[in-house]
This record gives structure tokens, sequence and C-alpha cells, in this order.
């Protein structure tokens, strides 16, 4: 490529730091807005304070909630990790037509609007006693969740060279051996991956949730969503900020994670 | 290391995938201790049969024999076999030594037995000290000697090699085939081993199975098949050859004699099996044995002459279109362009058979089934 002028060059950037700041400030309000002094959000705070954590972690409900979150998130994920798996290995070892519809059906949670899917699972989960139980709560989120472990372990198993598989088998180790010793280590990273988009889904689901859950299973989305309408306190702030935090800590876990496993698998 | 290894026996093995039968019902018998190689073009079913012997493919009819044991319908895995891929399918994650010990920590080999094992397998291929390397940190030709340690340490009553030199370079190639030669000669562990390349075939294997659409064409040792190729196919395949295509005239027992097609000329030599007067055969010169006759003999047009260091390649041009290779110790340089006199000595020309201008070997073999 030809070398660009400074002028041009700036121009580039300053229009794509527009873009991104656009995007992505609105977020980050929330920051701020969790520390500042005052009853009423304002940005920026009038004064710095971190009063409303003390608040959020001194109140029950809100805790509770969170608490309620991490549980049906580690049900949900642990599941969504070993159904898609299963799945992506099958997927693999399925041909044609047959390959393309199934894996329409697994993906269809994502295209298909969640109200729909809310709605229908309202019922389904009435008739069975499973709303309003973290069980259940979770069952509805492995819908949401396993299509990413499926995508992500689909990617990383097309490193995996059959001949890997025959000579294991070659070798003299069991299947159970040579899915421990070879293709799990080879899906890792997909799997990782899957997991970690699998935590935040779950942990950032509103619309399943208020159907689903009830009080009993009340997750920390579904407890800020009735306190928007009900009373504005700059918690809200808070939980909103853990939940950006959380977000880019497993992110940023993720891209480690990749980028430790393109080194290893380099100049293979 | 002292066990040699088992006989393998191959039954009326045969192999269809859908309408297409990629391995003809086929009988061999491997020694124990013996190096056989496959050898053939693509797609003649030498990997098949190497794949059935693994017990990575089930043949559709026929047995598979180690030694005295019946193992057509065992899994790879309780075969006891050694395997080494041309992709030589080493695991990336692992280290140089796990990859090498994978096959005894599946037995289940305690720790210092393991260790003891593993470490004179690298040995043996020369890598002592890389026990610690990952796979990447090797070259090709490193690689191809960790998978070869990784067959060999669990003592298999088999060795399978499924062209593994063929991601090597020619220069390293050579190296390899030596020092898998000399592996062969220290472990003595019967081998069978599939390539395309006759040279790899004739460096380092005690018999040498030609294969051609899916059916042993002809079996023997390198010499045996370079001196009495039983078909043109064979004579093409191993070795360089100049072959003069006619009708065969005359047969008796131990001679044959063929008329050469647009020349006018007969040509005598030994008679392979399966002629019959009056089908079409050609007759077979190998370069060496192709001497110049200067007044004498037939005419022929030298068109290039090409110095390989002590050997003088000539390339000659017969009458009747045919061109005729001629190798010989170099002395003196000949002009290019020049026609001299060449002849041969009878006892050197093999008369075969020249089926490949009949139906393919396949057809036949269909036919006859149909027949049946």
């Amino acid at each position: 490529m030809p070398a660009r002028g400074l002028g041009f060059r700036l121009a580039v950037h300053g229009a794509g730091s527009l873009v991104l700041g656009f995007l992505l400030l609105p977020i980050f309000a929330v920051v701020p807005a969790s520390l500042n002094q005052g009853s009423f959000i304002r940005l920026p705070p009038e004064a710095w304070s971190t009063r409303w954590y003390a608040r959020f972690f001194a109140d029950p409900e809100w805790l509770t909630t969170l608490l309620t979150s991490f549980e049906v998130a580690a049900i949900a994920t642990a599941v969504s990790a070993a159904f898609g798996t299963a799945a992506a290995l099958g997927l693999a070892r399925t041909g044609g037509r047959l390959r393309a519809i199934l894996t329409g059906l697994i993906l269809a949670p994502m295209i298909v609007p969640v109200i729909v899917t809310a709605v229908a699972l309202y019922y389904v989960g009435r008739y069975w006693g499973m709303t309003g139980t973290v069980a259940g709560l979770a069952m509805a989120h492995v819908l949401m969740c396993m299509p990413f472990v499926v995508l992500n372990v689909g990617v990383s198993l097309r490193a995996l060279d059959p001949s890997w598989i025959r000579a294991a088998e070659g070798l003299g180790a069991s299947p159970a051996r040579v899915f421990a010793t070879v293709t799990l280590p080879t899906i890792l990273p997909g799997l990782f991956g899957g997991a970690v988009f699998s935590i935040i889904t779950s942990f950032d689901e509103v619309v399943l949730s208020i159907f689903v859950a009830g009080v009993q299973a009340k997750t920390l989305p579904v407890k800020m969503w009735e306190v928007v309408r009900l009373e504005f306190t700059p918690v809200l702030s808070v939980a909103s900020t853990l939940l950006v935090a959380l977000t880019i800590v497993l992110f940023v876990l993720f891209r480690l994670a990749a980028a430790r496993a393109q080194a290893a698998g380099a100049g293979r | 290391m002292s066990a040699r290894g088992q006989s393998v026996g191959f039954a009326g093995v045969s192999r269809s995938f859908g309408a297409v039968r990629a391995l003809l019902p086929t009988d061999l018998e491997v020694r124990a201790g013996e190096f056989l190689t496959l050898l053939g073009p693509s797609g003649s079913g030498k990997t098949t049969l190497l794949n059935i012997a693994a017990g990575y493919l089930a043949p559709s009819t026929g047995r598979v024999l180690v030694g005295a044991r019946d193992v057509t319908e065992l899994p790879p895995r309780r075969r006891n076999i050694g395997m080494v891929f041309q992709s030589y399918a080493l695991f990336p994650h692992l280290s140089v030594f796990e990859n090498v010990a994978y096959g005894l920590r599946a037995r289940g080999m305690g720790t210092g037995e393991l260790r003891r094992r593993a470490d004179a397998a690298l040995e043996l291929v020369r890598l002592e000290g890389y026990g610690g390397r990952a796979i990447r940190e090797l070259s090709g030709g490193q690689q191809q000697r960790v998978a070869l340690a990784r067959a060999l340490v669990i003592e298999p009553d088999v060795l399978l090699m499924d062209e593994p030199l063929g991601a090597l370079d020619r220069q390293l190639r050579q190296h390899v085939q030596l020092e898998i030669r000399r592996l062969h000669r220290a472990h003595g562990r019967t081998t069978i081993y599939v390539t395309h390349d006759q040279e790899e075939a004739l460096v380092m294997s005690d018999r040498i199975a030609i294969m051609r659409e899916g059916a042993i064409e002809q079996m023997g040792a390198a010499e045996e098949l370079y001196r009495w190729p039983g078909n043109v196919f064979v004579a093409e395949f191993l070795g360089e050859s100049n072959l003069l295509r006619g009708t065969l005239v005359a047969l008796n027992g131990v001679g044959a004699r063929l008329k050469v097609d647009g020349i006018d000329r007969v040509i005598d030599g030994f008679a392979a099996a399966g002629l019959s007067v009056g089908r079409p055969a050609a007759a077979l010169i190998r370069p060496e044995s192709v001497r110049l006759a200067p007044g004498t003999g037939l005419k022929a047009r030298l068109v290039e002459t090409v110095y390989l260091g002590e050997l003088l390649a000539l390339r000659l041009s017969l009458e009747g279109g045919y061109g005729v290779l001629c190798r010989r110790f170099a002395r003196d340089g000949l002009p290019e362009g020049e026609t001299i006199g060449i002849d041969w000595d009878p006892r050197d020309v093999r008369i075969l058979p020249d089926e490949a201008r009949g139906a393919s070997r396949r057809e036949q073999s269909n036919t006859a089934e149909r027949e049946v």
C-alpha cells in the first residue's frame, strides 16, 4: 500500500475513534454514575462516593439475585458445555443434509425472537412445574447458551487432524482415552470460548428470566429491570458496573487463552 | 527388542467402496521379520491393503492374520500394530517424549519402565535429549523419526508405514531411507511399507509387491522384479526400460520371437509367462544392456547425450519412431546427430505380454466374477 499523508491518517483514525466512542461511551457512563454521591443519577457526578456500592452489598435482595445469577450461569454453562461438545462432535461426524438440518435446529434459539421462546417456555415450564426454580431457569438458559458452545467447539474441531485419532487408536488407546488425550486438548480453546460466551449470555439474559423465573429464581438483570420501573436509584448503576466489569474480565481471559492456544498451535 | 514381530497373512481380502472396487480379492503372506513394500501408482489399492492390516478399514471379504491370530474383527487398539503416517500424525500438544510414551501409557506401564523404554526408542532414532522439545520445534526429518520411535516403542507385531517419506525433500529422503533400513536391520520387525517411489522400494525392501488397479501384479525380490518382470506394466514401473512393441511370432518354452511393429526386424529373447503367438507383446531391453555396435546392428540416430559423472546416458531414435535409452560408462564423448549401430545380447532381452493394449485387469476380473 502506498504511504498516506499524515492528514489522511488523522482523519481515518479520528472518524474511527468517534464511531467507537459513540458505541461504547454510553455503556461506561454507568461507572461514574455509580460513584455519584447524590441520590439522582447525574453526569458528571457532583461529588464522588462509594456509598451506593455499600448499599448494594448491604442489601440482601441484591445479593440474593447476584447469587442466583451465578448459580443459573454455572448450571447453564456446565450443561451447555457437556451437551454442546457432544453435539459438535456428532455434527462433525454427520454429513450432508442431515448436518445442515441439525445445525439449524441447534442454532435456532439464536434466531427465533427471544420473546417467542420465552412465551413457549412459560407454557411448557408451567406444565412441568419448572417455572420459578433455579434449575428450570438454567435449562431455559441452556437453549440460548448451547449454540455458542456448538459453534466454538465446531471451529476448533477443524484443527483436529483425523489421523491423530487413528494414531492414538493404533497405539492402543480406548475411545475414552482418545477423547481425553487427543480430542479434548484440541478443542479446549473452543470449549473455553463457548463457556465464556455462555456465562455472559446467561448473566445478561432478561426476557426468558422474567417469564420463567418468577420471584423465587430472580436473577440480577431481572431485579435491575424491576428497580428501573419502581425506584430509580444509583444502586442500579452499581449493578450495571459490576456486569460490565464481569464481561470485560471474562472476555480478556478468553482472548488470553485464545492467544496462548494460537501460539501453541503455530508452526505445526 | 529381540522379538522379530509376527507374520501377516491376507486371505481373500478385498474391499469395495460402493460400486468402486478398491482392492480385488488378494492373498499375501508377509514373513516374520520381513520388509515388504507395496509399490504402485495412486489408486492401485496399496493404502487400502495397509489400512485393512491396521484395522482402520474393514475388508469386504477375507481374513487378516497376525501370526496365528485372526485379527479381522479386532479394532486397531487390540492389534498391537505400529503405524507411521504420511503426515506423521504426531500429537502437537504433547512433547516429543510424551508422543513416544503415548502407546506405553495406553498400556498402563509404570513410570520407571516407561521412561527407560521411551528413552531407548528415542536413542534408537538418534534423538537422545530431544524428549522435552515441542513437536513444532523439530524439522520434518526429526518429526519423521519421532513418529518411527512412537510406533516402535510398543514393540508391535507389525510395523506399517504409509508413504512416510512423502513430505521430505529429496536429499533428506535418501538419508532417511538408509536410516529406516538400518533400523529394520536393528529391530528386525515385520514391516509393510507403502510407496509409489520405486527408489524407496529398491533401497529398503526384502520383497516388493507391485500393485495396479486393486491387485498385486507381481511380487518378488527387487532384483527378480527388475530382471524378470512379468509384463509391460511391471517393467515400466520398476527401473528404466526400452520397450519395442509388436506381435509374437514364435514361442518355445524358454524363448520367444517378436516381430516389431514399424520396423522390418524380429527380436529374440527369454519368454515371460502368459504369451501366445499372434498376440501383442513387447521386447524389454534395459538401458544398460544396449551396446553400441558401429557398422553393424540396428541403425540408430544419436539424439542426445547426457553426462552423469561416471555414466553417460544416450537417447537414440530408431526408424519407426522408437526412442531407445542407453547407459554406458563415460569414456569418449559421442557427437549428437550421428547415426550409429546398436545391438544387444539376446540373453538380456525379455519378451513380455503387452496386455495394456487389451482390456484392463479390473474389467477382466469383474467379468470373471460375473461368470462365477
